[in-house]
Formats: structure tokens, sequence, C-alpha cells
């Protein structure tokens, strides 16, 4: 049990990652009312656009994480320009099996143009190295994440509640269409908002590259996840989404390390005893 | 009342039909109708849930698979076991599990109801695919089919052509009882509730007890489907309470059209067809079938069902009393 501060670690490692890819789905979720199938899969581009860059051409982790997210801006912002908002008069039930898929679609072209079979990325430079904490030796590049993601946080959180920026975009989630009124042009801050979101999917996408490697079932494997921790934060709560995080970043750690077997259904089960004792989520608004 | 006239004869002439297939058809294609006629309960069953509802669910799979899982389970422990025993106790389960889920999550609607549902379909699969010791995990379970009895004589089901009979019988029984039961008051209510809750809510139905029940019932009649299917494969696997399995379910009922009765059926056999000529030709099965969901959800949103009334309506133009409001909808007005 000495090597309880590793676990602890770890799970704030993982509760990194689980935040970058859950707060650009709740941003989206919060922002536009969609539901976004597909962004497990954008983040899937993004983890294997990175190993292309990283491993292949240019051995820079850096560059990855600076050209991936445009790329993926782009491709959001594609998406939601001509596929997603020809479905907007549909309802949720065309714009969920439209994402849903666009998930399969892009899975599938994953595999084909990458292989079926993981591949490693590797880090170079000081992020492989380790530091000492607690007296214990740790990848630095785990703490990398936490950092990451605290300073991603930090700065939506910014944007979002100290800029005029903010306002437009809270207000248009609010009246969309007194905003429209007042001289914004509410279609192309919804265009923003999705292509953000999915750049936030290809940083995690990223930033999960070197700690998980990719894999065909990546996407699958971290939608639950991400699902999971906006439902126990609350639809559309960044703060939820940052306690929720955090708290299934250290059920899956100290989960594997109490009791193996039913590590899986852990997450499920603190899902559940949510729903029955707020269904709205721990941060949610009652509908 | 004419309309469920034709109804009623069309249900008569088809089962007459589905009586002569084993005559006709040779046996690859006699397994492919069987597998069929299994999909199209579970189908009609999720159509029930998000036609008639408006409630997306990504968790069909977890009745279908427990119904699935439970029939093996109960042939495999328990020596000598009747048939009709275990298609009691695979829909059970199936009620049990859709009274538990139910109650927790259909006080969400929407996106919320979509995400939670699948949530729980990705738990029950979670536990099939940890809990080695009884479902087989990764291997799966193999069964041999029980005999039929029927109480004067006992009919061995191990050839294809008596195990159809049975599957077109009590699927068709249960189809059949889907169709009664949108016309029974209790139908009726659910439709109107998509409609205007707040509203029903004021006439002082229970809208809670009510979606619950439907949650339950539709649940029941896809742990009925699975139960035939772990019967016609005799075996079962993970992959009949994976998401995935919803994923086809979806894919059917969309294809087919969620605004008729009867769309999810043409849907099942798109399904089945494609899914069978498709995956010989190609391994790219889920590509085609992303294509096809955000195609048909750009250019068809109302499925082949409702391309064929485009169509109807065009060549035989009376005009729609309904002005192209849901067939739901139609048949919910007295």
């Amino acid at each position: 049990m000495s090597d309880i501060p590793v676990f602890f670690l770890h799970g704030l490692a993982y509760a990194g990652l689980l935040f970058l890819v859950s707060s650009g789905l709740t941003l989206i979720f919060g922002m536009m009312n969609v539901l976004n199938f597909a962004h497990a899969a954008m983040y899937m581009i993004g983890a294997y656009l990175s190993y292309t860059i990283i491993m292949q051409m240019t051995g820079q982790f850096w560059m990855a994480l600076m050209i991936c997210p445009v790329i993926l801006f782009i491709i959001g912002a594609l998406v939601e320009r001509f596929l997603l908002r020809r479905v907007h008069a549909q309802g949720h039930l065309g714009e969920l099996l439209l994402t849903f898929g666009l998930a399969y679609i892009i899975t599938e072209l994953v595999k084909w143009h990458w292989g079926n079979y993981p591949l490693a990325v590797n880090v170079t430079g000081f992020l492989n190295g380790t530091i000492t904490i607690f007296g214990f030796i740790y990848p630095i590049y785990r703490i990398f994440i936490f950092v990451a993601a605290v300073l991603v946080g930090g700065v939506m959180a910014l944007i979002l509640y100290k800029t005029r920026l903010g306002i437009i975009l809270r207000a248009s989630v609010n009246d969309s269409e007194m905003t429209n009124i007042l001289g914004v042009n509410v279609p192309l801050v919804f265009m923003g908002v999705f292509a953000f979101g999915t750049a936030l999917s290809g940083f995690a996408g990223v930033i999960a590259g070197p700690l998980l490697s990719t894999f065909p079932g990546m996407a699958q494997e971290i939608l639950i996840d991400a699902f999971v921790v906006i439902v126990v934060g609350g639809f559309g709560s960044l703060g939820g989404a940052v306690v929720a995080a955090l708290l299934i970043g250290q059920l899956q750690s100290f989960g594997v390390l109490l009791i193996p077997k039913l590590s899986v259904a852990l997450v499920y089960l603190l899902m559940a005893a949510v729903l029955i004792i707020k269904p709205s989520g721990l941060f949610g608004e009652e509908s | 009342m004419k309309q469920r006239n034709i109804s009623i004869i069309a249900i008569v002439v088809l089962f007459l039909a589905g009586l002569l297939m084993p005559f006709v058809l040779k046996q690859y294609h006699l397994n492919m109708l069987t597998e069929i006629i299994i999909f199209s309960l579970y189908a009609i069953s999720y159509n029930l849930l998000l036609g008639y509802a408006g409630l997306l669910s990504f968790g069909h799979a977890a009745f279908f698979g427990l119904g699935a899982f439970v029939t093996a389970v109960a042939v495999i422990h328990i020596p000598g076991i009747s048939l009709w025993a275990v298609l009691l106790i695979g829909v059970a389960a199936a009620v049990l599990a859709g009274l538990v889920l139910g109650s927790l999550l259909l006080r969400h609607k929407g996106s919320y109801f979509a995400l939670l549902t699948l949530a729980f379909n990705a738990l029950f699969y979670a536990v099939a695919t940890k809990w080695h010791s009884v479902t087989g995990g990764d291997d799966g379970l193999s069964i041999t089919r029980p005999d039929l009895p029927l109480g004067f004589t006992t009919v061995p089901l191990s050839g294809l052509t008596p195990f159809y009979y049975l599957t077109l019988v009590i699927m068709g029984a249960a189809i059949v009882y889907c169709w009664y039961f949108t016309n029974t008051a209790m139908g009726k209510t659910v439709l109107l509730m998509r409609e205007n809750e707040e509203r029903m809510k004021f006439l002082g139905f229970n809208t809670n007890i009510s979606r619950l029940i439907l949650f339950t019932f539709t649940g029941a009649m896809a742990g009925l489907a699975g139960v035939f299917y772990t019967f016609h494969f005799q075996f079962v696997s993970i992959s009949a309470i994976s998401v995935d399995m919803t994923t086809a379910v979806l894919l059917m009922v969309f294809v087919g059209g969620t605004k008729k009765f009867w769309g999810p059926i043409l849907g099942v056999f798109v399904y089945i067809i494609f899914q069978n000529y498709l995956s010989d030709i190609t391994d790219r099965w889920p590509l085609f079938m992303g294509l096809i969901f955000v195609l048909m959800v750009l250019y068809v949103p109302g499925g082949l069902s409702g391309v064929m009334m485009d169509v109807w309506q065009r060549l035989f133009g009376k005009k729609d009393p309904n002005g192209g409001k849901s067939a739901a909808a139609e048949e919910a007005t007295p």
C-alpha cells in the first residue's frame, strides 16, 4: 500500500486526459445542445495524425500538439457547416444519427489508412524523462498531461466568463434569436464552438497517443468514459466536468489497485449512484 | 375501421405466405428468413420506443442480449429444461431489467436519455465480457436447441424447418400483439404523450407510469427476440449485447422508416440481405453502414416506408387528410 501516491498521480493523469476529451464534448452539448457521437472519433484522428507527424515526419511532439488541433478545427467547421446545420431542422434525432454515422465512417477510414493495429507514439526530450516526487520516480509526461488539462480548463473558463467573446457565447445559448437580432452572427458562433470543441478533442488525441498508444478501439473506449464524465458532472457544465473527471480518474486508478475484477463496473456504479441521488448530475441545472 | 380490416387481411396473407416458404426456399434462404423474422420483432419493439414514443434509446441491445444470454445459461445449467420455461425466464429477465432501468433513466429525455441508455448498455456489455464463468466472456456459449413439448407430443427442433415454423408462429404472434398494442388505449396514450405531454398530464394521465410500461414492454419483446436469436444460432457471443447490436437495430428501423408500423420490417430485410452479401465482398461493412446513416439523415429522413408512401400518394393521389403528418399520429385519431 506504500505506492498509494503513485496511483493517485496515475489517477490525476487520466483525469487530465478525460477532462480534455469531455470538455469539448460538454462545451458543444452545453452551447448547441448537440450530443456529438463523433467526438471520440475526432480524438482518434488527432491521435493517429500525431503518430504520422511525430513518428514518420518531424519527430517533434510539440509540432503535433500545434498542428493537429488546427486540422481538426477545420474538419469540425466543415462538418458543422455542411452536415450538421442541414439536419438541424430535424431536431435531436437527426443530429444524433448524423454524428453517429460520422463516427463509424471516421473510425473505419482511420483503420483503412493507418491499419487495424496499435501504433506506439514516443515522446522525446525532457517530456520523456522522470522526476522524483514523494520519493518515487515518476514519468514527467503524466504530470505534463495534468498540467496541460489545467491550462486548457483555465483558458476556457477565462474566455467564457471574462471576455466579450464569452458574453456573446453565453448570450447565444440563452436566447439565440435575440442575440442574432442584436447583430451577432449566431450561426457563425455555433460553427466556431463546434470547431473549437473538435479542436479540443484533437488536442486530447495528441496527448493520449504517448500515454495509451493509438489503437483502433481507442475512440469507443474513451467515448463511454467521457459520456460518464458529463453525466456525473452535469450536462453542459464545465466545472462539473472538472470534478467528475477527477473523481473518475481516481476511481479508475484505485479500482484497478483494490478490486481489479470490478474496476470496469465501478465507473458505471458511480454513474448509477449519481443518477439516483441527483438525476441532473453533480453540477447540472434541474431540467 | 377500414384501415384495420386491411391490416388484418395483410397479416393473414403474410402468415399464410410464411407457412409456404419452407416448400419454396432453399435451406440457405430459409435460414436467412428465420433471422429476418427474429430481427423484425427486435426492430418493431425498438420502433415502438423511437417512432411511437419518440424516445431515442441506445440501450436496446441490453434487453436483446439479456434474453439471449439468459437462454444460453438456462439451457446449459438446467438440464432437461423445457423450451417454454426458457422462454419465460428470458422474457422475465428482460421485464425485470426494463423496470429497473426504466425507473432510473426515464426521468430524462432527448439526448440525455440517449446517452444514459448507451452508458447502461456499455455496463451490460462490460459485465458480459468480464463475468467469464457464466457468460463465457469472449468465447461465447454454445447450446443445443431443446425440443418443443406440446403436451400430447414432443417435436424435435434440431432441423431448420420445424424451428422456422416455431419462429414464425411465436415471433409472428408477438409482432401482431405489438400492432394490437398500438391500437389499445395504452398505445394511444404513449402516442399522444409524444405529441403533447403537458396536456396529457393535465388530462390526468400518469405519463411516467405509461412510459415505464411502454419501456418495459418493448424491453420484454426485445428479450423474446433475443431468446430466439440464441435458439436460432445455437450460440451466443458478447456481440449480442454490445452497442453494435443497438446500432444495428437503429439502422434497420431508420432505413425502414419510423413513421409506419411495418417500416422496420423493410429495414430488417434490407439490412440482413445487405449484410449477407456486402460482408462477402468487403470487410469495410461499418464504413457502408456509416455512409447509409449520413446519407439517409441528409436526404431520406422518412426511410424506405416514407419513400413508398410518397410514391403511393403521387400515383394514387387522394388528398392527404393529415397534411403529411406521421402515420402514427393518423392511427391515433379515432
